[in-house]
């Protein structure tokens, strides 16, 4: 495992503001290249070399579960299921086993507008290993029979997982890296560290105490999808993850409109509903796959879905002209906006 | 509960047919079933550290293994072990799996020094074991290990040596003993990370315990904690043992307090004339881990786990199948992809320049090997106690050079038992 220190703090769906470290108190920052982005640690606490020692673990076992749960890698668990399930039942580990029976209950609650069988359409609409181009309607319609949460089998006593047809895929990149975030945060606490936050490429993060080990949360901004640069929104979260997911950062055109990477497993098109879908919840894996689900959904939609969710809070900006409109469900945006010299912490 | 897997005589048939790495037949992990007149072996953990819980997730999807017992002395780690393997009982002390006569097979995953009594009390009390890699960090360990699992062939004993049962590796050896690379001329390897090789944990005691690579009374350093593996192929593929090691070692980043080096070098001796220069360091993870064979013909590069690329003389003579193996560059370099099973793929309609998707790990294969021994044995594994006193043996004085800088005779009563 190679951890880097971190030099730069990349900015994409949501900016940190970092506190000023208190005197005695040590700063200690990592990061890893995993899941096709990069992770970022910043630790905080009397003994850098603990927090660091500490820090590796967590990071470490991103990298595991990276080596397991990727779609990309032949050789993945993951991988695994998607050659041999369809024509057997192929046993799991128990922890990807309850990954994946998490998957279902979050597509029921989300009336499957997240789905981890998004795989055949994700390849139909170019997105595996290119950015996107328009496929043929037979072919995407084919794609969307592979679709469908309800036609994986998952057997609990066998702790095995059977397609019920053929060519079907599952594709955990909508909940995938919250999952390697939530579990690398239990590895943190359990080895002390109070104050912490991880991020997977500025779209899912997880804290851990107050910042600097102080008193207070920390304030995230959510970037606008129109300019990047520019703060949406900031929220202040404090032993809670926040996820932040929009569609365009694959996407390619066709005609005037821009179609991004993020399907619609109901209907297999690239989701057309809210531009940004940022959620605040107890679980990263709950975060990143609602927030996914919610870019699919319209406003009534995201009502229905909030009331699921205990202690769910939702932003969602849906493009109105050339304006964006800010819908919110609990979301309590803070007062205090993020100044442009401290965006990239 | 259906399962399948291949039986050990499906697999040496599959060896016997070795006749070239680029079109090797590798076992078909997939087609046979799990003996049905046969029970589950049930396994015991102990230690559910890292490696504690990769051998476990690993032996979820290994035909025949059930997981029934897990020990660790630390209560998070039994929390952890509840969530993961909730049908798992769960135990502070080894001695209750040990005790326990549904458990076949235990599983000694816990920091090298403590594997002595742990591996002696299992095999005692009749069980099979898989003992993690080094085998034991002083060599009065190591062949007191050795002597007791010589002294029971009638039970299992493995060693963590993980390479020695992956597919891939096996295929390169043939290939490696065949006189692919002509005649050998060097051999290079390293183990890079950036990473400091420390534990922690909210509790001052443990993070004592949890250190234990960084305490010099007990540690095998980089070169046994980190790069044994890499050297247990070496000695494998090259067909014999170092006689002699000269070491060096440094503490160049990471100066908390640690005294045992976090970079080294190492040069083996072997009985050929053959010199092999080893390093490791925590300070750069720069090309990460691999192993160079330099020969007259080719040379033969291993890395990520098990994939090998042949880079041929522009002189050598023609093998015919790598004409239509993959190629892979590398800077001005043109690497042939040595897969194990090409013919295999081709039969199946895969593309064989593409990475096989039906690849297991090499831990994954080593766990089958050890459940395989346990339907179809018992043999001496792959890995037994010999190839472990022997790693174990070149790894210690290997660590007693690097720590003193100086060169090392490696007295060949070392690699045996009286």
């Amino acid at each position: 495992m190679n951890c880097r220190d971190l030099e730069e703090t990349e900015i994409r769906l949501f900016q940190i503001r970092l506190p000023q470290t208190e005197l005695l108190m040590q700063t200690v920052r990592l990061a890893l290249n995993a899941m096709a982005t990069r992770f970022e640690l910043v630790m905080y606490g009397e003994d850098a070399v603990l927090l660091r020692a500490a820090g590796e673990e967590a990071l470490s076992e991103i990298k595991r579960l990276d080596e397991r749960l990727s779609f990309y890698n032949p050789n993945s668990e993951v991988s695994h299921i998607n050659d041999n399930a369809s024509k057997n039942p192929v046993p799991v580990t128990p922890d990807l086993y309850s990954l994946l029976k998490m998957a279902s209950e979050l597509s029921d609650k989300t009336d499957g507008a997240f789905d981890v069988t998004v795989g055949p359409l994700m390849r139909c609409w170019g997105f595996v290993h290119g950015s996107g181009a328009w496929p043929e309607e037979s072919v995407r319609k084919k794609a969307l029979q592979k679709t469908g949460m309800n036609q994986v089998q998952l057997d609990e006593s066998e702790c095995s997982v059977r397609f019920r047809q053929d060519g079907m895929a599952i594709d955990l990149g909508a909940i995938g890296k919250g999952y390697a975030i939530e579990e690398a945060a239990t590895l943190l606490r359990e080895c002390g560290v109070m104050s912490a936050l991880l991020h997977g490429g500025t779209s899912t993060m997880v804290t851990i105490g107050s910042p600097s080990c102080g008193e207070g949360e920390w304030t995230i901004g959510v970037a606008d999808p129109l300019d990047e640069s520019h703060v949406l929104t900031s929220t202040s979260i404090c032993d809670e993850a926040l996820s932040v997911s929009a569609p365009h950062g694959k996407a390619f055109q066709k005609g005037n409109h821009m179609w991004g990477h993020v399907i619609d497993p109901r209907v297999g098109y690239p989701v057309q509903g809210a531009a940004v879908a940022a959620v605040v919840h107890s679980s990263a894996t709950v975060c990143d796959a609602v927030s996914t689900a919610l870019l699919a959904m319209n406003r009534t939609e995201m009502d229905h879905v909030a009331q699921k969710f205990d202690d769910m809070r939702i932003l969602c900006a849906y493009p109105d002209g050339n304006e964006l409109e800010l819908v919110s469900n609990g979301f309590n945006s803070t007062d205090s906006t993020i100044p442009n010299d401290e965006k990239n912490g | 509960m259906t399962k399948k897997t291949v039986s050990r005589r499906a697999f040496l048939m599959g060896s016997a047919a070795l006749s070239g790495a680029g079109l090797v037949r590798a076992a078909n992990i997939k087609t046979r079933p799990w003996p049905g007149n046969r029970d589950e072996v049930h396994c015991g953990i102990i230690g559910y550290g890292p490696q504690g819980r990769e051998i476990t997730a690993t032996l979820a999807r290994v035909p025949g293994a059930t997981v029934s017992a897990i020990c660790d002395t630390y209560a998070p780690m039994l929390r952890r072990a509840q969530r993961d393997v909730p049908e798992a009982t769960r135990h502070e002390d080894y001695r209750e799996i040990l005790d326990n006569p549904d458990i076949q097979a235990v599983i000694v995953a816990t920091p090298t020094h403590l594997h002595r009594d742990i591996v002696l009390n299992a095999l005692e009390a009749g069980k099979n074991v898989y003992c993690e890699a080094p085998m034991a960090s002083s060599i009065d360990d190591a062949k007191a290990i050795a002597r007791a699992a010589r002294d029971v062939p009638e039970q299992i004993f493995q060693v963590g040596q993980i390479y020695r049962s992956n597919p891939q590796h096996r295929s390169v050896f043939q290939f490696m003993r065949s006189g692919a690379i002509g005649k050998p001329a060097m051999a290079r390897g390293q183990w890079h990370a950036k990473e400091s090789w420390r534990r922690a944990s909210p509790n001052a005691e443990r993070v004592r315990e949890l250190n234990w690579r960084l305490d010099p009374e007990l540690t095998t350093g980089l070169i046994g904690e980190a790069a044994l593996l890499q050297m247990d192929v070496a000695y494998w593929v090259l067909g014999e043992l170092p006689t002699r090691v000269q070491g060096f070692g440094q503490i160049m980043g990471w100066n908390d307090g640690r005294e045992i080096a976090d970079t080294i070098q190492t040069i083996f001796e072997f009985p050929s004339g053959l010199h092999l220069i080893f390093d490791a360091t925590l300070v750069s993870s720069y090309e990460e881990a691999y192993e160079v064979y330099m020969g007259s013909e080719s040379t033969i590069v291993f890395r990520d786990r098990g994939k090998a690329w042949m880079f041929k003389e522009v002189d050598s003579l023609m093998l015919g199948w790598e004409v239509y193996a993959r190629k892979d560059r590398f800077y001005k370099e043109t690497g042939i992809a040595l897969l194990a099973n090409a013919t295999q793929l081709d039969a199946q309609n895969l593309d064989p320049t593409e990475d096989d998707p039906n690849v297991e790990t090499p831990m994954w294969y080593a766990m089958q090997e050890f459940m395989d021994n346990h339907a179809f044995g018992p043999y001496p594994p792959a890995a037994n106690w010999e190839r472990g006193l022997e790693a174990a043996a070149v790894a210690i004085t290997a660590n007693q050079a690097i720590v003193e800088g100086t060169a090392k005779e490696i007295d060949p009563r070392l690699y045996t038992l009286d």
